[in-house]
């Protein structure tokens, strides 16, 4: 129950932080909430050497609306702040309340939108919600900065792209013409509990025609996923119950639970029909929710 | 009463009812007065065992066994011992070999294993240095050569030909056997109308108090003391004694603020044993401490059981006979599992009456953590396979479920077929109103859609009748001392607080019996040294028995208090009386002396004003084997309504509103007892739904932690009401009764019969989790299209 030895970096800048990573390669590790990273530290499931923490960079803690590029969360925003952040709540009021769903209060207060992502577990809360809202993410490395699609991220369980000297700083939503947006977790009690499954949607309806739409599943494969033969169902559409139903057991069908302590697979995969069909009928028929 | 809306405690005292019997008034009894230690607990001023620092202190931990089953082929402590900051390292080479246990049939623990480690947590080896940093280290560098085992995980199989057995005197692994008959169970199931056999499991779950268990080791030349978390120090005091071979009189156990015990810390642990070890070698104090995982690796929680149940009933719903037969995982070791067993079947009979009764029972080792006793010890399981059975002899029958349990409901003064004498009893009173209050019958016939109303019984012993092992001393004592000038009071007893607040009643209790205030009451309690013995906080006993000890110790200073008046005042001792402080004449009370001047006078001239009392239970209960267990003064009883809303695709249960209706007798403080009845709802719907311990197929604990271990939410708490009725039990001082475990014991079963009233079908397995309830809906819907 107790951390192992290390040295402590907090740089002033990106670029500093950078350099350590570079410098001192696997055996760094970044530390934002570190509600992930302690964790593991404490119960020697990591011992990095180093640990270069971004407490300093508070301009990674910045939320904005820029028009023409769309919402920008800088990385090391805590949960809380997109739960309650009027920039969000204004444009994607989905992201906040997945935001606010999520974990417990104490976890909020620390964990980051960053680490949520970078972490890569397949029941984390917000990449279904993002990915859904088509979210891009910017990774800075030594070298210059990269932007790519948060969907194209992941690779595995605690497995991405990013490399070893590279942080994640912002994420960022592109204006899109969506109508509606929503995320619905399945818990297995009502605060503090891992999503068992979980279903991200995003639509852009024309009338009763769905002329755009995502699908990103959470806790249904070892990475976030899209569940893109339920959006065919959908897409060009006249929306009815039972086209969602379908487009439920489609997502299910795509799907790769796992089984574990906290769920078998044949229930997941249930759940996840049950939540797809759900989450698209709350998004067409409330709006960004 | 609501308790969700905000009530002050003077408005909850006027809400409760006047206990029969007993029509007068009372000066602090019966009001919600604030808890003696709740400034220092909100403050954050109290301190915790695991707070307390001592000069010199050491920290300590225990090594334990990665393996369900092994023999230690060598202990190598060499390198531990030359880590720097490390003072001690012991074996079993350095300490007793001497068996203990909490059940004195069956002490089969050592303090360190010997030959053999038996569950994965199994104490082998301690160490004492520095710092906690230190310790962790050098519990690494301890090696420990094993031969691993098979290991026996499934009660079931345990008893089988060829399976692994744990300890040599105990073939079979069978731990305890049970088989108990009254009147002719045979003849009445053969004659009844009906006959139900239901089958039903339970869970292994976790007591989870919020502090863990610690204790601090402090020797001065051959006397011993031990800071200690712990719901008992007198058990603690009597087994540390026994291990070391020293007089009592040198072992002091005490203890500060307890976080919570629920029954996990009712049996000394390895940290006093080990602990005790290590202060003697180093000449230092020694803090030891589990944490999170290690309290669940330590478990003593509640034994998972494997319930038959075969009932006949007579064309109206008259239960005619019973018969209980049950298996129970006891783990490792007794811990106190023999009660636990007796427990299980004894308490059965408590609610409805009926005169034929069969109980078998085989509680059997595991190479799994030990199981002991939590919060309705033994009871909490069998009381609802109970009530779901009931439920479906109901459904049978087509009679109301509620129905069906007034034509059954035990009365006041009876008796049970296995010889328990209940004299209160306002089940039926209790019942009725659990009904009203919660609108059952309009809820019952219009339920929409996924929604469903259950109701459960439950009761249990006000304190038990017999202590845990064999001793004539009295079960409590109290004494009081009033100060030199008559401005405070001092009560000293054993009695032990846990967080349910006996220091704040017992102090309420002594006020009154003194004719003296809350306000000026102080309290010394749980010390064996400072203060007289009592057994402690199990069984629910402390507000009957430590409270009439206190009773009698007031009585003694309000009576030597007006002999000392009457000199002074020129009356009769039978014309005064004594209460809020002032002495008064009692046909003219305007004639009147303060408590404090007389308290003085008495002083002066006679030398300390002390009081003191014991309390002995009568001989209870009958001759046959086991007839101690389940026998008490007092039992409560209650009834629970519980409406759940069922997601019927995904499972999901959310509790929505719950009804407890207590017959607990005379209420001393009404705002702790619904704060009991609150937290006893939330531990039986926390076990009903959600919490289960679970081990991989090694005999590893999957969830040994808060994350996994899923206890309930303040977000997942119903609205909740605890509502009581009139109730006077003669037994007890002041017609009280107990509340802490009883309003427990309903809960499983008024959820049972909720999510069995809203879906249709049985969930016959604990907890009744979603991914159950939605398996369950699955089959169902395959049977209807099939």
């Amino acid at each position: 129950m107790y951390l192992p030895d290390f040295d402590y970096y907090a740089p002033d800048s990106v670029a500093e932080a950078c350099s350590l990573l570079a410098e001192h390669g696997p055996k760094a590790k970044i530390l934002a909430g570190g509600t992930d990273l302690l964790h593991k530290m404490k119960h020697g499931e990591l011992a990095p050497e180093v640990v270069v923490s971004l407490n300093n960079l508070n301009a990674l803690k910045e939320i904005r609306y820029e028009q023409g590029r769309g919402l920008i969360i800088g990385a090391r925003a805590t949960q809380n702040d997109l739960a309650t952040s009027p920039v969000i709540q204004e444009k994607y009021r989905s992201i906040s309340e997945a935001a606010h769903h999520m974990a417990n209060n104490q976890i909020r207060h620390i964990g980051t939108v960053g680490g949520n992502i970078v972490n890569a577990v397949p029941s984390a809360d917000l990449p279904p919600i993002l990915m859904a809202l088509g979210a891009l993410i910017q990774l800075v490395g030594p070298t210059g900065k990269r932007t790519m699609l948060l969907e194209e991220f992941f690779l595995g369980v605690h497995q991405t792209r990013i490399q070893g000297d590279e942080i994640l700083t912002e994420i960022i939503i592109p204006e899109q013409g969506f109508t509606g947006s929503t995320y619905i977790r399945f818990g297995l009690r009502r605060s503090g509990a891992l999503a068992v499954a979980s279903t991200a949607v995003s639509v852009t309806m024309d009338g009763e025609i769905c002329r755009g739409l995502r699908i990103a599943l959470g806790a249904a494969a070892p990475v976030p996923m899209r569940a893109r033969a339920a959006e065919a169902v959908l897409l060009n559409r006249k929306i009815t119950d039972e086209l969602l139903e379908e487009a439920g057991v489609q997502a299910a069908q795509e799907s790769r639970p796992r089984n574990s302590i906290r769920g078998s697979e044949e229930y997941r995969r249930d759940l996840i029909r049950v939540l797809t069909r759900r989450a698209l009928k709350k998004a067409i028929t409330e709006g960004h929710v | 009463m609501s308790l969700d809306e905000r009530i002050t405690p003077e408005q909850a005292a006027t809400q409760v009812g006047t206990a029969s019997g007993e029509n007068k008034e009372y000066s602090v009894i019966g009001k919600s007065v604030g808890r003696i230690d709740g400034r220092a607990k909100v403050t954050g001023q109290a301190k915790y065992t695991g707070d307390l620092k001592f000069p010199g202190m050491l920290y300590g931990k225990i090594l334990t066994s990665p393996h369900a089953h092994a023999r230690i082929l060598s202990i190598d402590t060499s390198e531990a011992e030359k880590l720097p900051g490390v003072k001690a390292v012991i074996t079993h080479k350095d300490v007793p070999s001497l068996k203990y246990g909490i059940s004195p049939a069956r002490w089969d623990e050592n303090i360190f294993c010997i030959d053999k480690v038996l569950f994965v947590g199994d104490k082998v080896a301690a160490v004492a240095a520095v710092d906690e940093e230190t310790v962790y280290k050098a519990l690494k560098l301890i090696k420990v050569e094993y031969e691993v085992l098979p290991a026996v995980l499934d009660p079931l199989k345990a008893m089988d030909e060829g399976q692994a057995q744990l300890h040599e005197d105990y073939p079979r692994n069978l731990n305890t056997e049970i088989h108990q008959s009254f009147g002719d169970v045979d003849k009445a199931l053969a004659e009844a109308y009906h006959v139900r056999t239901d089958y039903f499991v339970g869970q292994r779950a976790y007591q989870s108090p919020i502090e863990p268990h610690s204790a601090i080791s402090v020797w001065e030349d051959d006397k011993l003391t031990v800071y200690s978390s712990t719901q008992s120090p007198h058990y603690f005091q009597y087994y540390i004694a026994r291990q070391f071979g020293l007089p009592m009189g040198k072992v002091r156990v005490l203890k500060t603020h307890i976080g919570g015990g629920f029954g996990g810390k009712l049996e000394p642990t390895g940290l006093e044993f080990a602990g005790a070890v290590l202060a003697k070698l180093t000449g230092r104090p020694v803090k030891m401490f589990y944490d999170r995982h290690e309290m669940f690796a330590h478990n003593r929680g509640r034994h998972r059981q494997y319930m038959k149940l075969s009932t006949g009933v007579d064309q109206n719903g008259k239960i005619l006979g019973v018969h209980a037969d049950f298996v129970m995982d006891g783990g490792a070791y007794t811990s106190l599992g023999v009660a636990s067993a007796y427990y299980a079947g004894a308490l059965l009979t408590i609610l409805y009456d009926f005169d034929n009764y069969k109980f078998d029972m085989y509680r059997v080792y595991t190479n799994l953590p030990a199981c002991g006793a939590q919060r309705g010890h033994g009871h909490p399981q069998p009381r609802f396979a109970f009530e779901s059975h009931l439920d479906n002899i109901a459904k049978d029958l087509g009679i109301d479920p509620i129905e069906l349990r007034l034509r059954n409901a035990r009365k006041a003064n009876t008796v049970t077929p296995n010889d328990f004498k209940v004299e209160s009893c306002a089940l039926t009173e209790a019942i009725e109103k659990a009904r009203d209050i919660s609108n059952w019958k309009q809820k019952r016939s219009h339920r929409p859609q996924g929604r469903g109303i259950g109701i459960g019984l439950g009761a249990f012993v006000s304190g038990a009748g017999y202590p845990i092992y064999r001793t004539n001393l009295p079960h409590a004592s109290a004494v009081i001392k009033v100060n030199e000038d008559g401005s405070s009071a001092t009560l000293y007893t054993g009695a032990v607080d846990i967080g349910q607040g006996s220091d704040t009643i017992l102090c309420q209790m002594a006020a009154e019996a003194m004719g003296y205030s809350f306000a000026k009451m102080q309290i010394i309690s749980a010390d064996t040294e400072a203060a007289p013995h009592d057994f402690g906080a199990y069984a629910s006993r402390q507000t009957l028995m430590s409270g009439w000890a206190v009773k009698e110790a007031g009585e003694e200073i309000k009576a030597q208090l007006l002999n000392t008046a009457a000199g002074i005042m020129g009356y009769a001792v039978e014309e005064l009386d004594c209460r809020d402080e002032r002495i008064f004449v009692k046909d003219q009370p305007e004639i009147s002396k303060s408590f404090a001047e007389v308290a003085k006078e008495f002083f002066v001239t006679q030398g300390p004003l002390v009081g003191k009392g014991s309390y002995t239970p009568p001989k209870l209960g009958g001759k046959f084997k086991g007839a101690a267990v389940g026998t008490s003064p007092a039992y409560s009883f209650a009834a629970q309504v519980t409406e759940v809303e069922v997601d019927e695709e995904t499972g999901e249960v959310k509790i929505v509103e719950a009804w407890d209706v207590h017959d607990c007798g005379k209420v001393i403080n009404p705002a702790l007892l619904h704060a009991q009845v609150h937290g006893a709802f939330y531990m039986g719907m926390g076990e009903a739904v959600w919490e289960e311990v679970k081990f991989d197929d090694q005999g590893r604990i999957l969830n040994s932690n808060l994350a996994e271990y899923r206890l309930p939410t303040a977000l997942d708490m119903p609205k909740f009401h605890s509502e009581l009725v009139d109730s006077y039990e003669p037994n007890a001082p002041w017609g009280v009764k107990e509340v802490g475990e009883g309003a427990t014991t309903p809960t499983m079963g008024s959820i049972s019969n909720a999510i069995f009233d809203a879906i249709g079908v049985r969930i016959s397995s604990l907890p009744m989790s979603y991914e159950k309830v939605w398996r369950a809906l699955k089959e169902k819907r395959k049977q209807q299209t099939t």
